[in-house]
């Protein structure tokens, strides 16, 4: 056995697994005459503790462990997973998923194992299984304290914390080996302000792959001054008009507009069934000549950073839209094989007991023309986003929706008013034509976003320039 | 799985907690998603895990697991007592009052499927296959771009030991079977919709027919939608929809909220919150019902709750842990299933006393706020014109106050939604905020 081999399997030797199981599992999981299959052998263990009342008085943890594994027939999937690591669980598993297909073994063997050299986007300097439960409680007390700091309106404060050390293992039936460490981490500060009689709660959160060394001063800062800042403006803040009128996206999190808009649109399952808005539009002029957005695996440490996808393929920097122009769909190995090009590194799963899907990782459009000033000042009468709390699309019809939790009244080119709690509508392709100035200052957003689909949660990272939308749907009253 | 629990529960107070609530549980759960002619994925598993409460010297936390070796689960609890033991200590976490355990109901609930396992692979097939042809065999299925079914069946169990001598068992079946047609529109859209039904025995399955043709004629009528124009309307909500509304407000029922004062219902029981329609029961006890239980998930005794009578908040989800800290007493964490006071007209005859108002078939996003009540959904669905359905609209949205809605509740019909545990009717409004174009 070569030293890599030897390396990545080490980690999940301690549960039994080595080659001789590995290559149990997948010969019986290509018995009945499957073209491939794979296996996904996951450990993560999470931690998280709460403060509420002004204490750090619970915690959470949860081990999973267990395999998932893959059997391909053409387009078609069987699938199968069990957390008993003994070999004959493994095996029952393993032909379970074999059923997709139903014919006879072709004798494939089972080539040499091969490890596949990976990136390293985020290697946690001080791994949270080497940090004590004691060492994180400081942390949530210290947010505490300077959001009651921040304003005496701030009555109740809770900081949930969490961070997760998970392990992957990949073997595939071409004898692909990948080993991954994937590190996250969590801090969620919500506050409730009083103000004569009124209350009001909002919060933040800031999220990475990384170790202890995530939780900078200045960043606990930033978030606790985002969060009570975000909260306190709610009392002066009302409701905006209701229907069309121009749009300004804030830098930073309303990527969630692309994530939505376009995204989820261009993952290639859906194109590959024909149901996609997107589907036959690929090397079409869809938006302005200054509009480029990327789907990116590699920001150092971002919460949707992968070094690897959850089928071994490499993961680099994908460019969807290139100066306007779209330029290719979002493929794990299936979609990737149907259209005949290589895999973009998008197969992701939210763990061993689910079959990998097209998914994003950290969605941003690149920087544009304009200034975010210019962008402010050109917009008559009109809102700015500032930041979001989730958003949801159909990907047929294309229409889409994303919910503002702050954003600004525009009137004659300035913010006037703070408004609050709206949800904004658009249509993806039409909305994408009528983005007109998008600005210099993109910002990749690093609160903890998850994205769902198909019952899957995976984490993501979205960013943006600040960007105008001629025409939107505000949900507004006035 | 039982005796995991119950060595969870021992081996815990072995390492030092005091007391410890253990759920072990195992899931088998089936799948078959088939597209366009073929199966697009089968998916078979049985899961397990567990996962236990620890209270130990006045500190609590919560762990799970799904490494179940010996040596493994023991090093887990050791672990999770010492990481219990770091916090701070809350003097409000205990188990529940043992007294609350008793008085559980004698009544089957038939939560299982005596005849689980009796479904075959070829069975399965051919379910999907039916909803298929169900769906392609109408009068305008040529417009269909692509049609994805799926038929799953999961049978569940779980063994719940506390330390005080409460001990607990579930089982519980779950088939379900559904539609997603996509079609294509004249302007390159490709509308979807789907239509899903389920029930806990088999034989409580509608047949697949009916399914198939409903998720085609749902997303046909989805052609050539537009944006209604902005105003203050009456708004019909589908049955099927009304659970996003429901919800949301049922969401300012939770004691956590309320002790937090992040809740628009904290402070209000015994205050009216809407008018008379409201009126609403928390029931545990539904024969066969998709929420029903003996017992809650802190092993307390259930028992049919009012929520809303006439309109006024009679009770909210009181856990054990936010009835200490508010001095109240429990009544139950979460919610079973809705029973409403329903109406006398079917959806038809609403549509008709209505006249002119838009008929939401369906939410898109949006959110509420849980402080405040303020809520924004996007919308689809049709206008009403002359008490008929009329154009489809779509890409709208609707917002306003739970507050101000709930009182402008105009009629609630006779036909609870039967797939989903909080069973809503078509729900009337009036003067709702509608924004479109």
């Amino acid at each position: 056995m070569s030293t890599a081999l030897a390396a990545a399997l080490q980690y999940f030797g301690r549960f039994g697994v080595d080659e001789p199981l590995i290559r149990a599992a997948l010969a019986a999981a290509l018995s009945r005459g499957g073209d491939r299959a794979d296996v996904y052998f996951q450990h993560r263990v999470a931690h998280s503790l709460g403060l509420e009342d002004g204490a750090v008085n619970r915690a959470w943890s949860g081990i999973e462990l267990g395999v998932g594994i893959r059997v391909l027939r053409g387009d078609q999937t069987g699938y199968g997973y069990t957390e008993d690591l003994t070999p004959e669980s493994v095996r029952q598993a393993a032909l379970t998923a074999a059923a997709i297909a139903d014919g006879p073994s072709r004798d494939r063997p089972i080539p040499q194992l091969v490890v596949s050299a990976i990136a390293h986007r985020y290697p946690a300097q001080t791994p949270w299984d080497q940090v004590a439960a004691a060492t994180r409680l400081p942390l949530l007390q210290r947010v505490q304290e300077r959001a009651f700091a921040a304003d005496p309106r701030v009555q109740k404060v809770t900081v949930h914390f969490s961070d997760e050390e998970g392990a992957v293992l990949m073997v595939d039936s071409d004898g692909r080996v990948a080993f991954d460490l994937q590190p996250m981490t969590l801090i969620h500060l919500s506050c409730m302000a009083e103000d004569n009689g009124r209350r009001e709660s909002n919060g933040g959160n800031i999220a990475g792959r990384a170790g202890l060394e995530f939780y900078s001063d200045a960043k606990l800062d930033k978030l606790v001054r985002e969060a009570v800042d975000r909260t306190t403006i709610l009392f002066e803040a009302g409701q905006p008009p209701a229907g069309e009128m121009p749009v300004v996206l804030g830098a930073g999190s309303s990527g969630i507009l692309l994530h939505e808009a376009i995204g989820h649109g261009l993952e290639a399952d859906f194109n590959r069934k024909g149901v996609s808005i997107y589907a036959d539009k690929l090397g079409k002029p869809i938006a302005a000549p200054f509009v480029t957005v990327v789907d990116d695996a590699t920001p150092q440490g971002a919460r949707g950073a992968i070094n690897v996808d959850d089928e071994g393929n490499a993961a680099g920097l994908t460019t969807l839209i290139h100066d306007g122009v779209l330029q290719t769909y979002l493929h794990d190995s299936i979609s990737a094989r149907h259209y005949g090009v290589a895999p973009t590194g998008n197969g992701r799963r939210e763990s061993f007991r689910h079959a990998p899907l097209p998914r994003m990782r950290a969605t941003y459009m690149q920087n544009g023309p304009h200034t975010p000033e210019e962008i402010i000042a050109s917009v008559e009468r009109g809102i700015y986003c500032g930041n979001f709390a989730n958003g949801q699309v159909q990907i047929g019809a294309g229409d889409f929706t994303f919910y503002v939790k702050n954003g600004w009244l525009i009137e004659n080119g300035k913010l006037t008013r703070p408004i609050k709690d709206v949800n904004l509508i658009g249509n993806g392709p039409k909305v994408l034509e009528q983005i007109d100035m998008v600005g210099n200052d993109l910002k990749i957003d690093d609160g903890g976003w998850t994205c769902g689909k198909d019952g899957q949660s995976v984490p993501v990272s979205q960013g943006m320039p600040t960007t105008r939308v001629r025409a939107m749907t505000v949900g507004g009253r006035g | 799985m039982r005796d995991i629990a119950e060595k969870v529960v021992a081996r815990a107070q072995a390492h030092g907690a005091q007391q410890a609530a253990a759920s072990a549980y195992q899931v088998r759960e089936v799948s078959v998603q088939w597209r366009d002619g073929a199966v697009e994925k089968l998916t078979e598993a049985t899961t397990r895990g567990v996962g236990v409460e620890l209270y130990v010297d006045g500190r609590y936390a919560s762990v799970s697991t799904s490494d179940l070796r010996a040596e493994a689960l023991d090093t887990f609890l050791s672990d999770a007592v010492a990481m219990t033991r770091a916090l701070a200590p809350d003097p409000f976490r205990a188990l529940p009052d043992p007294q609350l355990y008793a008085g559980q109901s004698a009544l089957d609930l038939q939560l299982a499927d005596p005849d689980y396992g009796a479904l075959t692979a070829v069975a399965r097939r051919e379910l999907a296959q039916q909803l298929e042809h169900a769906a392609r065999n109408t009068p305008e299925g040529h417009r269909i771009l692509s049609v994805t079914t799926s038929v799953s069946d999961s049978h569940s169990q779980s063994w719940r030991v506390h330390s005080d001598g409460f001990a607990g068992e579930k089982a519980g079946t779950s088939y379900w079977l559904g539609a997603e047609v996509s079609v294509q529109d004249a302007d390159g859209r490709r509308p979807e919709d789907a239509c899903y039904a389920g029930a806990r025995w088999r034989g409580d399955v509608p047949d697949p027919q009916g399914i198939g043709e409903e998720a085609t004629r749902r997303t046909l009528s989805r052609l050539g939608s537009a944006k209604p124009p902005s105003g203050q309307l009456t708004l019909v909500v589908d049955a099927r929809a009304a659970g996003r509304v429901v919800s949301s407000l049922l969401g300012g029922l939770s004691a956590a909220g309320w002790q937090q004062k992040r809740s628009f219902l904290e402070g209000k029981l015994g205050a009216q919150i809407g008018n008379d329609l409201l009126d609403l029961t928390d029931d545990p006890l539904v024969v066969r019902g998709l929420g029903s239980r003996r017992f809650d998930g802190e092993g307390m005794a259930s028992r049919p709750m009012p929520l809303f009578s006439a309109g006024v908040l009679r009770h909210g989800f009181v856990d054990t842990y936010y009835g200490k800290k508010l001095q109240m007493a429990p009544t139950t964490g979460r919610l079973s299933n809705l029973r409403w006071q329903l109406g006398a007209k079917d959806r038809e005859a609403l549509l008709r006393d209505v006249g002119d108002g838009i008929f939401v078939t369906g939410f898109l996003g949006g959110n509420a706020n849980g402080t405040t009540g303020d809520f924004s959904w996007g919308i689809q669905g049709f206008a009403i014109r002359g008490g008929q359905l009329a154009e489809p609209i779509g890409e709208a949205n609707i917002s306003g106050n739970h507050l101000t809605l709930w009182p402008a509740l105009l009629a609630v019909g006779n036909d609870p939604y039967r797939y989903s545990a909080l069973r809503t009717p078509t729900l009337v409004f009036g003067g709702v905020n509608v924004a479109g174009r």
